[in-house]
């Protein structure tokens, strides 16, 4: 069996549990199960559940926010101030919302079914000038955010401009945008890092959440054992993951020092303020819409924070 | 047969059909189509109750590509740089730069055409296409040139060699469909078309000046402006500096401030600038909506192509093909700035027969990589580096070394369209007379190419700075 | 290198149907330049917004990116009409009479046999992000403020549409054409030589410097 997996941009961080799960694949079935990485070869990123829907290629990732109506079950995932704090919480999260089945069900109408998550740590800002540290300063504020983030900051006046990833850092130095919220390895690999004078330390304003699926057909049609192999790769693919990422993390504040990259702390008070504007209102937002269209919004955001409580148990 | 067989049949049935005659956007985009069946199908092993859903994966995926390719912001730069061009026409654009490259250039031996040169040179810098450019000043220079004696082969020649500069010098249509078939930053890029576009145009001032100095009865030198002339010749070229600068200032401040935007709203707003002035002009709506529907014709026209191929790029995604073209182009015993020249002859031999946009297109997906591999890699340092420059840096001096590989092509036999415009335009003058007259500019040209393969730095200085 | 082309037209059928459809061709054609003007238009409105006013237009991207399929899409008819998309007519220049129209109708039938199958295409990517169930019967949106793609996508099998029956009466006009073998047929473009076709470009241009 030979399968195609669609990524983009080039191979980082945010793609080495694909990377591992096909070595991992590939070495446990003994060459007879191969999976294909292509970096953008095979479709657009916004457009991978289409392909994986056609049945164009059998493993794709992308993100929850870059189109929010495609699917809004797991949205849940990227609202604001959730208080998910490490990537083993972000993994426990993801793994019960994708459990649900009003997630299964959503899913399936693109023919696809959940595999993994790719866990990020909190998206926090980068930007050139005077820092942003308090919530009046984010009143007309550009901001390269996506999804529930970027609705996060619409709520304190931040304006959000999406640039792609690859045009991050050309809209930073453009003046396009004064600030991109990214994760660790992406402020690294798209070099905004490079373009900064400060990065948010404690902002943590929530995440985005990009899942890796496949597509049913093609996993239905492997052999018993072809899927055993893929499913119990999955953990391990996880947590090679979650050691590469973390290795990354501690190399973060040299990172910081290294560039003169100065670390902002915003103060309780302020963050206080941003969660109240920016925390529970649009919570209770996203339910009443998610209701209003049949979801059953309110079990799926009862379940991430009772997963959430159990998992600090 | 393996994904790398079926790349390479596709591809050869796809030039098979551009050379018969079929339009070049439907080929490649037929023979992409073609090649996802053929690919899925081999998936199936060839069952035939499985073509029916290898026709159906393959036309959906074909069927993303059109909106999913073209709904982007990079791209809304060609539409807008068309749109400068034709308002420029009714802004008189034209005979304005003309005049005032005449009152304070036409002093020099040669004089006359050293001025149509940078005339076409400063009309480039709102036109995004070489042909037209050519096509207008040869209404402008051709008959000035001939009052005073020129010999009107010669300034025929001059004046199909000076609307080449229109494709380097940003706006350049040509320049972003570079950028976004290999994904590089479009600002960068426009940048690093200034220096080697004014670099050319230099390079054929000198020609001329050669060429006066060392012909008997070449055309005069035009003297007696006075300084109040020369300055009143000034206001109605401003937009020009205008549109430059605005342009240089959304990629890139010189002054090492942020700059004021991307270049897509660089380009909008020198577009409006133009607008502005066509209508102090008195443009009239029947010629607003001239201009429109000839920048939606020739926008559609671009359109189709850039979707077409890129169903034949999705094509070869699957395919792998670019990358096994790549290794094989590392795996060579040849020195690399070897293989670089041959690629660069192998544009000019192509060109001679092809469109520009055309032929970029359908090369780029499978060169560009193999260049960049025979570079290092896309990442690579400079110091690492086979050109010792970045992979960024490599990708911007390879599109101009391209560009300007193509723009070369508008003038040799024997499909240089510049040449059959201006012929078109001038009813005394055969096609042969202006391929005749503008030999002298392929000397030039081949020293230009040579100086910017040499001379990395004349491309590079501008956007390394960005 | 092709570029547009002579039509000509009689008082048949063909041709009448011929000129039916160059208006409405004409008419997407404006739509458009119109959207490449209102893409200037937004520029303008989103720079000054955002360096005078400090109040950026919120969208911006996203509104380019519905525009987009505008100018991409809805003039591919039109060119069609006259020959005008790109080609190498090296080849095909020195043909002339019947071996020229069976030349012509075959390069037709592909492009029409091509865009029978992307209009499927196109369509499917298009019902994939159309639910009338869903609020705005979307369910694909853009990124920032999630406005519906499904109107954008809907562009592309409408216009291939449009396409499809201009090659279709092309395709009519060129079996005419074999039939009697004539030199001058209607409802399809007449093949110029590149000088005459740069001589119909200059023309263009004519009174605009
Ligand atoms: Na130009
Ligand atoms: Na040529």
């Amino acid at each position: 069996t030979e399968w195609n997996a669609s990524v983009w941009g080039k191979r980082r961080a945010f793609t080495e549990h694909i990377e591992k799960l096909a070595e991992l694949v590939a070495e446990k079935s003994g060459g007879e199960f191969t999976i294909n990485v292509s970096y953008g070869g095979l479709s657009k990123n916004t457009e991978n559940l289409d392909g994986i829907s056609i049945g164009a290629f059998e493993m794709a990732q992308f993100c929850a926010g870059y189109h929010a109506d495609k699917n809004r079950a797991i949205t849940v995932l990227e609202l604001p101030f959730l208080g998910v704090n490490t990537l083993a919480e972000e993994v426990a999260v993801s793994n019960a919302v994708y459990a649900h089945p009003a997630v299964a069900e959503e899913m399936a109408q693109w023919n696809a079914k959940m595999l993994m998550t790719s866990p990020m740590p909190q998206y926090n800002l980068v930007g050139t000038g005077e820092p942003r540290d308090a919530l009046a300063k984010f009143d007309g504020m550009r901001v390269r955010a996506t999804g529930g983030i970027g609705k996060a900051f619409s709520a304190v006046g931040g304006v959000p401009t999406s640039v792609t990833s690859s045009e991050a850092y050309q809209a930073m130095q453009s003046g396009v945008v004064d600030t991109v919220a990214f994760a660790q390895h992406a402020h690294l690999s798209f070099g905004t890092i490079n373009e900064a004078d400060w990065w948010t330390a404690n902002l943590n304003p929530g995440t985005v959440n990009c899942p890796v699926v496949v597509n049913i057909d093609a996993y239905e049609a492997l052999s018993d054992e072809e899927r055993k192999i893929l499913d119990e790769s999955v953990p391990e693919a996880i947590d090679y993951y979650l050691e590469n990422y973390g290795k990354l993390l501690e190399q973060w504040e040299s990172v910081l020092a290294e560039k003169g990259v100065q670390k902002v702390m915003i103060a309780d008070g302020e963050l206080a303020a941003f969660k109240e504007k920016a925390g529970a209102p649009l919570h209770k937002a996203w339910i009443e819409e998610m209701s209003a269209q049949g979801l059953p919004a309110q079990e799926l955001y009862d379940l991430l924070n009772t997963t959430l409580d159990n998992s600090r148990k | 047969m393996d994904s790398i067989e079926i790349g390479l049949w596709v591809t050869g049935g796809m030039l098979v059909m551009v050379l018969l005659g079929m339009r070049v956007a439907f080929a490649a985009a037929l023979t992409g189509l073609v090649g996802l069946v053929w690919i899925f199908w081999a998936k199936k092993g060839y069952a035939p109750d499985q073509f029916d859903w290898a026709l159906t994966v393959a036309v959906k995926t074909a069927g993303q590509v059109p909106h999913g390719k073209v709904a982007s912001q990079a791209l809304s730069l060609i539409p807008t740089f068309i749109l400068i061009g034709y308002l420029a026409y009714y802004a008189g654009l034209t005979r304005a730069l003309f005049e005032a490259a005449k009152r304070w250039i036409a002093w020099v031996p040669g004089g006359l055409a050293v001025s149509t040169v940078f005339a076409t040179a400063g009309f480039a810098a709102v036109s995004g296409a070489s042909v037209a450019t050519a096509a207008v000043f040869a209404r402008v220079a051709i008959p000035e040139m001939l009052k005073i004696g020129y010999d009107k082969r010669f300034a025929a020649g001059v004046v199909a060699a000076g609307g080449t500069l229109a494709s380097l010098i940003p706006p350049s249509a040509i320049l972003v469909i570079y950028a976004i078939i290999v994904e590089q930053d479009v600002g960068k890029l426009l940048l690093a078309g200034f220096i080697p576009g004014a670099f050319s145009a230099v390079i054929y001032g000198l020609l001329i000046i050669g060429l006066a100095l060392t012909i008997k009865g070449f055309g005069p030198p035009v003297r007696g402006f006075t300084w109040k002339q020369r300055f009143a010749s000034l206001p109605p070229a401003l937009p020009i500096v205008a549109v430059v600068v605005i342009i240089i200032f959304f990629v890139y401040n010189p002054f090492g401030g942020d700059a004021w935007g991307t270049p897509t709203e660089g380009g909008a707003i020198g577009a409006f600038i133009v607008f502005v002035m066509a209508v102090a002009r008195g443009m009239r709506w029947a010629e607003f909506k001239d201009a429109i529907v000839e920048t939606a014709r020739l926008s559609a026209m671009i359109f189709t192509i850039i979707w077409g191929v890129l169903i034949y790029v999705r094509f070869l995604g699957f395919a792998d093909l670019p990358h096994a073209f790549a290794n094989w182009i590392t795996s060579l015993h040849y020195s690399p700035m070897l293989i670089l020249v041959c690629i660069l002859l192998a544009y000019a031999v192509l060109g001679m027969f092809m469109d520009a946009i055309g032929m970029l297109l359908l090369t780029l997906p499978v060169v560009y990589p193999a260049v960049m591999a025979l570079n290092g890699g896309e990442m690579v340092s400079a110091a690492d580096s086979t050109f010792g420059m970045s992979g960024p840096m490599c990708a911007i001096w390879f599109g101009i070394l391209v560009v300007k590989m193509a723009e070369f092509c508008l003038i040799t036999p024997p499909i240089g369209l510049n040449c059959f415009v201006v012929a078109g335009v001038r009813d005394d003058l055969s096609v042969q007379d202006v391929f005749r007259g503008v030999t002298p500019f392929f000397i030039a040209d081949a020293v230009t190419i040579a100086l910017l393969v040499a001379f990395p730095s004349i491309v590079l200085w501008l956007p390394s700075l960005a | 290198m092709a570029g547009s082309a002579a039509v000509l037209t009689d008082d048949s059928l063909l041709s009448r149907l011929d000129r039916r459809l160059v208006k409405l061709e004409h008419f997407m054609a404006v739509i458009a330049g119109l959207a490449v003007f209102g893409l200037m238009v937004l520029a303008v409105i989103s720079v000054s917004g955002r360096n005078l006013f400090n109040e950026p237009l919120p969208g911006y991207v996203d509104w380019i990116q519905q525009f987009m399929p505008l100018i991409a899409f809805m003039g591919i008819s039109f060119v069609q009409r006259d020959g005008g998309h790109i080609r190498m007519d090296i080849v095909v220049s020195h043909l002339k009479g019947r071996p020229l129209w069976v030349f012509e109708f075959l390069t037709t039938f592909l492009i029409f046999a091509l865009m029978v199958l992307l209009v499927w295409g196109t369509w499917a990517h298009f019902d994939r992000s159309f639910d009338f169930s869903k609020p705005m019967w979307s369910r694909d949106s853009t990124i920032d403020i999630g406005l519906p793609i499904w109107p954008a996508k809907l562009l592309a099998p409408v216009a291939f549409s449009v396409l499809c029956l201009r090659t279709f009466l092309q395709l009519v006009g060129y079996a005419r054409a074999i039939v009697s073998g004539t030199d001058r047929p209607v409802a399809v473009p007449m093949i110029q030589s590149a000088a005459e076709q740069a001589a119909a470009e200059a023309d263009h241009i004519e009174g605009r410097d």
